[in-house]
């Protein structure tokens, strides 16, 4: 009996567990949300460059902010079926994206590894390594979108 | 064969042939590459809006063969080229159409260009004038025409080599040097200093107007940034 309750519950978790894998709409929600929020650190970064006014310290905050989201494993919200839907607004990821998985995982690891740099040179205060680094970051995101991300 | 030449075109068509050949090819790079290079980018964009102005006045105000209505291409001026009856100087029927495709497209390019964003760190100098979702739309006809352009020119250089190749007749020393040698007709007059300096101040004005210099200073970025 009690065997038999256990087995149930256990089932219930494990329902329960597949059941919290992110929702479609929610996941595409949170992937518009990561690349929104970063573009407002990558837009605050070259204020900085460009302004005329460095502050080194608003700079470190918007690279952490970068770093932070790039390594924090949003490929987990590209759950299956999530190349159309609509999140805040339909999604403009490719379907190639679920399909190309190798070569995703390149570009995607590119940004990974050129937003740990942002963080590292951001912290040296270096206005234009920062303005360089920016550059190649920005390269790794136009790697990703030209391929994989709808034109409108 | 005569020893005779023709003035065909003027020197400030031949600058901006040559520029807009510079310009496009640096554009076509820089666009492609991206990164540090997109700053890059919209300024030459802006050189282009300024070099196609000029043109679009010059194809008024310009010397004989450079004007629009000179080498206009109608359909029937196109049927007898088709037919090898062409005979006249300057921009031959579907190379006035050629002309002004580039032209049209340019324009279009330029203008999308001004009101894009790349979801990076970039947006074009007009970007603030519309909604993003409208800045979106131009960005990917921005694409979409690059690509015809590129098509286009590449297009326009096998006609040139055609023409140099098989035709015998070499259609790029006449706009480097502006003569056209074996032929014998009108020389192209008109296209003063007055209207230099016209085509050149509308230049200007376009490039400035494109720029965005003119926009209200967005309000200073936050002084004072809260802790947290």
């Amino acid at each position: 009996m009690i065997s038999k309750l256990l087995l149930a519950l256990l089932t219930v978790t494990l329902a329960g567990t597949a059941a919290a894998q992110v929702k479609v709409e929610d996941a595409i929600k949170f992937r518009q949300s990561g690349y929104g929020f970063m573009a407002w650190n990558m837009g605050r970064i070259k204020m900085n460059v460009e302004g005329g006014q460095y502050n080194k310290e608003e700079v470190i905050k918007a690279a952490n902010a970068i770093q932070a989201i790039a390594n924090s494993g949003m490929g987990a919200l590209y759950v299956p079926g999530s190349d159309k839907g609509k999140g805040w607004d339909e999604t403009r990821a490719k379907p190639a994206i679920f399909t190309d998985k190798e070569n995703v995982g390149k570009v995607a690891m590119a940004f990974n590894k050129e937003a740990n740099e942002m963080a590292k040179v951001a912290a040296t205060g270096d206005a234009a390594a920062v303005g360089a680094q920016l550059g190649k970051l920005g390269g790794t995101c136009k790697g990703c979108h030209d391929d994989y991300k709808a034109k409108k | 064969m005569n020893n005779q030449r023709i003035r065909l075109w003027d020197l400030p068509t031949r600058l901006f042939h040559w520029l807009l050949v510079l310009a496009v090819l640096a554009a076509v790079v820089s666009g492609q590459l991206g990164g540090s290079l997109i700053d890059l980018h919209g300024k030459i964009g802006l050189a282009i809006v300024g070099l196609i102005a000029f043109r679009l006045v010059w194809g008024f105000a310009g010397s004989t063969y450079s004007r629009f209505a000179q080498f206009f291409p109608t359909p029937a001026k196109i049927r007898v080229y088709l037919k090898g009856e062409w005979r006249g100087l300057g921009h031959n029927p579907l190379g006035g159409l050629s002309v002004f495709s580039l032209i049209f497209l340019l324009t279009v390019q330029v203008t999308s260009g001004l009101f894009s964003n790349d979801d990076i760190a970039f947006v074009g100098p007009l970007f603030d004038l519309i909604d993003k979702s409208l800045s979106d739309r131009l960005s990917g006809i921005h694409h979409l025409v690059s690509n015809v352009l590129i098509a286009l020119v590449v297009l326009h250089v096998i006609a040139v080599a055609f023409h140099g190749h098989f035709k015998k007749d070499n259609l790029v020393k006449p706009m480097l040097t502006g003569w056209k040698e074996g032929v014998s007709g009108e020389p192209a007059s008109g296209g003063g200093i007055i209207a230099l300096v016209v085509a050149l101040v509308i230049a200007g004005l376009a490039v400035y107007g494109a720029s965005g210099a003119w926009l209200p200073e967005p309000p200073p970025a936050a002084v004072e940034t809260p802790s947290w």
